[in-house]
């Protein structure tokens, strides 16, 4: 096969905004985007909120600096400055960019672009499409990658990339329709296949797929993954499958209740009640679960957020996108009955190592998005700053893989590197005396996570999921895979896709152990207070033989100091 | 006696004459009065709509005014004209200023359009108005050794919005018609589906394919007969069917009758009587 | 408040699910596999495939992505209609079984066949970009980025409903003219179509439409209202299809195509008569060679049985129908003074 100039693994807002960006900068060159899914099926399509820039379209006095601030202060320092001033100076020109293109953004009274506020912002500057913001966005990007012509390879899964002497050579991958293993030579390869939230299985909001397959393809390859620790986590999921109920449902007076039928918010923040600051909610709950007053069931612990005093007609009226999903996913009509929940995984600030172009320390590789680290999250994620994210890296990724395509020479991939790729999935088939089920093995991941490496962490649990993940990734040499067949072998990929967020797992749980504070979105009851003089820095994590190996990297700063984040 | 403002269908004018003749013999016998609406016009369908969205909320305001006028309800036996008078309904319904400017031109021929007569089809006065009890008392040659696949057609079920009598994916009220009548309603997995009408003069090859389907399938389950509550749907089935079926390879054939025949049949008025012999499979 | 203890417990009971099966390197044809399994009140039919999935049978295959209504991967046939796995409650389809119990799953139509619940959505793919689907932007690219279009909130109104769409092919599934005919626009496409067309951004909107008007577009729709019906984002899909129809006939004219000519001949009619000349409605659709050749053995069936619809001057006009004309004028200077003022 003609090598390719780019392959871009993952189509959801990172990649496709790449492949437009990198088409736009050299017409020339001969691009492939490979997805697991169909583009338009991409967890981008999931993010509802918005994507926040200092357009100044709602307030006027917004500025490019107080998104800037914003983002910082979020990120509880953590977030390196030069890239928190790219990703806001960049994001009104990629708001204009995308309505220019046809973004269908709901609009103020001027017909200008509508922006409403969000946690964490100081201004109205989070810029929307009703609900469905990511979802439109997502359209728009494929409706123009479908018109440029980028060449797609629908379905088809990464499996890793090709090396020789550590020199990247391009990618291998799996054709899902026809099961065939198939070789991408290439000269860059740019990873955006979006977060690891999954790991937490049905303790997370994240679609299926998001099992963090760039990251840890990357990581085997020996690149360098960069604060892994650090994952979100948002207060009301629905309790059997951690789908988002959101912020409205307390906004417009929902109560969360206990088994012992108290409201006991006003334990935890008795002025503000539900509508406390998201991570305080998320571990109030936590602590109400772990404290013996969850309602208990086959599906997990949880509390219960009451709609019912709202009435039918406040319910219908401004929260029937909540009730739809309670009815469709949990078999519940809020109008009758209080909605079963508890804090859910929700998004993943770590991710591979970039600069702020996109690069990794691997020639030729490249990442963006929520699959990237840059870091513009640092330990806790703004709302409305994830869309905004995946845009502004996305592009300016893709914008780097093709000015440097050029630089890098291409070279085969053998066919003995396919059959022995063939051969380790076939081994996967192959009977063996004692087998454990994938399925079961995912269940206890996302328990050994959520209850040892979750909202609250300390020493000793952490330790306990760090051995769990080892006895979990034995466990799985012993996996076997029941389907057979070539053709769209779903259960093979969900093997892989297992075996992924099982290495995943064990980045996050060594830098949760070794972060010995509590910043942003990492909680440690043993290390309650932030420590800027030992932790004001970003764990590094990269293979050594099959362990974890931390290392550090510190944190650029720029014009503002160090300060504690209070709201 | 329950009277009603009757609509009078181009098509029940021209080539289905059959259908009003039936209902014309055994209203009385169900104690309802058809009083005919001589002056009312063809409701255009969505092709009128598409032309002239004001022509189209004029044409069919003027139909549901001359019901009002008499202080009756618009029956329609055509799935279409039902489908398409109540959706001008709905926009006149929905827009006072639409309202304004129909009854503007409507009030020189001394008519307004208030919105007070329901427009109904005739399967619904005999399902909610007649009801099933009442029919079967009526019943004289009860329909006992017939099996009979139901086509509901769509235009008498979808858009729900603007039809809701019957679930628009699982209709049932003609099937219930069926049993009361004494007859059997098989189970008639395209009772829900399109006969292909409406795409006939455009795209005639897919119009018979669709036809052809719904017409292999009640032949498959050994229907005695299909009944339709839809002159459209019988022009398909039954004046469509020889090509339909050789289309598809098919060599034999299946008859079709109307929702106002089939009643006609069980209170005892002859197939001569009733027009049947008018159809193209006998 | 209800009590700890009711919350604990939830109903469970025994389904089945009777899957479609293919792999087409070994089966000749499709078959159906029961699985029972037991399940609690609120679970969804996703969910109960996954658990088959996971513990009973790996090899059972579909497609699912993000579980929560949003991606449209999990599109599929759930007692034999089409809708979204995730968002289906098992017990609510219990009310829908035929068989009391079983469920029947099977893969969305009128797209090719892969394997068990799983279609080939390519052909979905390729339409879109047949169909042009997406804008043009009248801005050149390199403008773009430094100043926002304004868009009014009305035009936004046009598309909102739109861009719900997430492509799940539900309608697709559902559709009847695709089910006679593979080249057919489809609902889906001809939703998207719509919504670039009265996108004031898009700059191709004339081509777009040309290529609407053509065979296999827009005119073949055949009303019945299923894909609206079905689909899972409650999007008023007919009404798109409607409106480039509208669009058509402004822009292209009366004349354009036999869709167009049919929609014509209703209007011309109508102030003639007050009725429809069936007689003649082939002819104005598709010109006399054509009604010559495809329905002369038919009308002769029909002379026989006296069914033919009457010639034009014997079609007896609505009783009242010279009110009814001026009537029907007045409303087109209504609509003509009304356009005027318009592009004024």
């Amino acid at each position: 096969m003609k090598p390719f100039d780019i392959v871009i693994v993952g189509g959801g807002g990172a990649g496709l905004y790449a492949a437009m960006e990198a088409m736009k900068t050299n017409p020339a060159l001969n691009i492939a985007v490979l997805s697991k899914v169909y583009p338009n099926r991409s967890h981008t399509s999931a993010a509802q909120g918005g994507a926040n820039a200092a357009l100044a379209n709602k307030a006027k006095d917004d500025t490019v600096e107080l998104h800037i601030f914003d983002t910082i202060k979020g990120s509880d320092y953590l977030a390196d400055q030069d890239a928190v001033d790219i990703l806001c100076s960049e994001a009104p020109k990629i708001i204009r960019e995308l309505d220019n293109i046809g973004t269908p953004w709901s609009r103020l009274e001027d017909n200008t672009i509508a922006q409403r506020p969000f946690g964490g912002a100081g201004r109205p500057r989070c810029c929307y499409c009703a609900d469905k913001t990511g979802h439109t966005i997502l359209q728009t990007l494929y409706e123009q990658c479908l018109k440029k012509g980028v060449f797609f390879f629908n379905e088809y899964f990464a499996l890793q990339l090709s090396l020789h002497d550590s020199r990247m050579k391009g990618l291998i991958a799996m054709n899902m329709k026809t099961g065939k293993i198939e070789a991408f030579p290439a000269r860059t390869v740019l990873f955006a296949t979006g977060g690891y939230a999954k790991m937490y299985w049905n303790r997370s909001s994240n679609a299926a797929g998001n099992t963090g397959d760039g990251q840890a393809i990357a990581y085997r390859a020996g690149i360098p993954l960069k604060d892994m620790e650090f994952v979100q986590f948002h207060p009301t999921g629905l309790r059997k499958s951690g789908l988002l109920v959101t912020e409205g449902a307390r906004g417009e007076g929902g109560y969360l209740i206990n088994a012992l039928g108290e409201r006991f918010m006003s334990r935890y923040a008795p002025e503000k009640m539900e509508l406390g600051p998201r991570d305080l909610v998320s571990r109030s709950i936590e602590t109400e679960i772990l404290q013996g007053r969850g309602f208990d069931s086959p599906a997990g612990k949880y509390v219960h957020l009451d709609l019912t005093h709202l009435g039918a007609d406040l319910i219908k009226s401004r929260l029937p996108q909540i009730r739809e999903m309670s009815m469709y996913f949990e078999g519940v009509d809020p109008i009758d009955e209080p909605i079963p929940v508890r804090p859910t995984a929700h998004y993943s600030m770590g991710g591979i190592d970039t600069d702020n172009y996109g690069r990794t320390v691997m020639d030729g590789v490249y990442a963006a998005g929520e699959c990237a680290c840059v870091s513009v999250h640092g330990a806790n994620r703004l709302g409305g700053n994830s869309l905004l994210d995946i845009l502004v890296f996305g592009r300016i990724a893709g914008h780097t893989a093709a000015e440097e395509a050029g630089k890098f020479e291409p070279s085969p991939i053998t066919a003995d590197e396919i059959a022995a790729t063939e051969a380790r999935l076939r081994s996967y088939m192959q009977p063996s005396g004692h087998f454990e089920r994938y399925g079961i093995l995912r269940e206890e991941l996302g328990q050994t996570l959520g209850q040892n490496v979750g909202i609250y962490r300390e020493a000793s649990k952490i330790r306990k999921g760090v051995a769990d993940l080892r006895e979990l990734q034995e466990r799985f040499t012993h996996v076997r895979v029941n389907d057979t067949s070539d053709v769209f072998n779903t259960n093979l990929m969900q093997v892989l896709e297992l075996k992924n967020m099982l290495d995943l797992a064990e980045t996050v749980a060594a830098g949760a152990l070794a972060r010995e504070e509590s910043r942003g979105s990492h909680t440690r009851t043993d290390f309650p207070q932030r420590d800027d003089e030992k932790w004001h820095k970003h764990t590094i994590a990269t293979i050594e033989g099959d362990r974890v190996k931390l290392g550090e990297k510190p944190v650029t700063m720029g014009r503002y100091e160090l300060q504690e984040r209070t709201y | 006696m329950k009277r009603y403002a009757y609509y009078l269908s181009c098509i029940n004018e021209s080539m289905t004459k059959e259908v009003d003749r039936s209902i014309d013999l055994w209203q009385k016998d169900l104690d309802i009065e058809m009083v005919k609406l001589h002056e009312s016009t063809c409701c255009g369908g969505s092709n009128l709509d598409y032309v002239s969205p004001k022509h189209f909320a004029l044409v069919n305001a003027r139909n549901i005014a001359l019901a009002e006028k008499l202080g009756l309800d618009l029956i329609v036996s055509c799935n279409t004209c039902l489908m398409t008078i109540r959706t001008a309904k709905k926009k006149l319904d929905e827009s006072p200023e639409l309202r304004r400017e129909v009854n503007d031109i409507l009030k020189k021929d001394g008519l307004v359009y208030k919105g007070t007569s329901n427009v109904r089809h005739l399967l619904w006065v005999l399902a909610d108005d007649v009801g099933f009890e009442a029919i079967r008392e009526k019943v004289r040659v009860p329909l006992k050794n017939y099996r009979i696949a139901p086509f509901y057609g769509c235009h008498i079920l979808r858009p729900s919005a603007v039809l809701g009598k019957d679930d628009p994916l699982e209709p049932s009220s003609l099937d219930m018609l069926i049993e009361a009548l004494g007859g059997t309603a098989l189970p008639y997995e395209h009772k829900n589906r399109c006969c292909g009408f409406h795409t006939l003069l455009v795209a005639e090859e897919e119009s018979l394919n669709v036809a052809a389907e719904a017409l292999k399938e009640a032949i498959d389950i050994k229907a005695d007969f299909i009944v339709t509550p839809c002159p459209l749907c019988h022009t398909v089935l039954d004046g469509y069917q020889a090509k339909a079926l050789r289309q598809a390879g098919i060599h034999t054939s299946i008859p079709v009758f109307h929702l106002s025949e089939m009643v006609g049949l069980a209170l005892g008025y002859s197939e001569k009587q009733l027009g049947i012999k008018r159809h193209i499979v006998s | 408040m209800t009590g700890a203890k009711e919350a604990h417990t939830e109903p469970k009971r025994d389904i089945t699910l009777r899957v479609h099966r293919f792999n087409p390197q070994v089966d000749g044809k499709p078959y159906f596999d029961d699985y029972t399994i037991q399940v609690e009140k609120g679970i969804t039919v996703l969910r109960a495939l996954n658990y088959i999935k996971e513990h009973v049978d790996a090899s059972v295959s579909f497609r699912a992505f993000c579980q929560a209504g949003i991606c449209g991967s999990c599109g599929m046939r759930i007692n034999g209609i089409s809708k979204l796995a995730c968002t289906t409650q098992v017990w609510d389809e219990l009310d829908r079984c035929k068989e009391p119990g079983v469920i029947r799953i099977e893969p969305l139509r009128n797209m090719p066949l892969i394997k068990d619940l799983i279609v080939d959505m390519d052909p979905l793919v390729d339409k879109m970009k047949h169909y042009s689907n997406w804008v043009v932007s009248s801005m050149p690219e390199s403008r773009m980025g430094k100043k926002e279009f304004l868009v009014s909130e009305e035009e936004f109104q046009k598309y909102d409903k739109a861009t719900d769409c997430i492509l799940c092919a539900s309608c697709v599934s559902e559709c009847t003219i695709l089910r006679a005919h593979k080249e057919y626009v489809s609902p889906a496409i001809l939703l998207k179509s719509y919504r670039m067309n009265v996108d004031s951004r898009d700059s191709i909107h004339d081509a777009r439409l040309g290529e609407l008007v053509k065979d296999h577009g827009v005119w073949d729709c055949t009303h019945c209202y299923r894909c609206q019906e079905t689909c899972v984002k409650h999007i008023p899909i007919m009404d798109a299809i409607h409106g480039i129809r509208e669009d058509a006939l402004e822009v292209r004219g009366v004349k354009d195509s036999s869709g167009a000519k049919h929609a014509e001949a209703f209007m011309s009619d109508i102030e003639k008569k007050g009725k429809l000349v069936e007689a003649t409605l082939p002819i104005r659709t598709n010109g006399m060679a054509w009604t010559l050749q495809n329905l002369l053995p038919m009308a002769m069936k029909m002379i026989m049985k006296r069914r033919t619809p009457p010639p034009p001057p014997l079609v007896k006009p609505a009783k009242g129908i010279k009110k009814f004309r001026e009537m029907f004028r007045e409303m087109t200077e209504h609509v003509r003074a009304e356009k005027k003022s318009h592009k004024k």
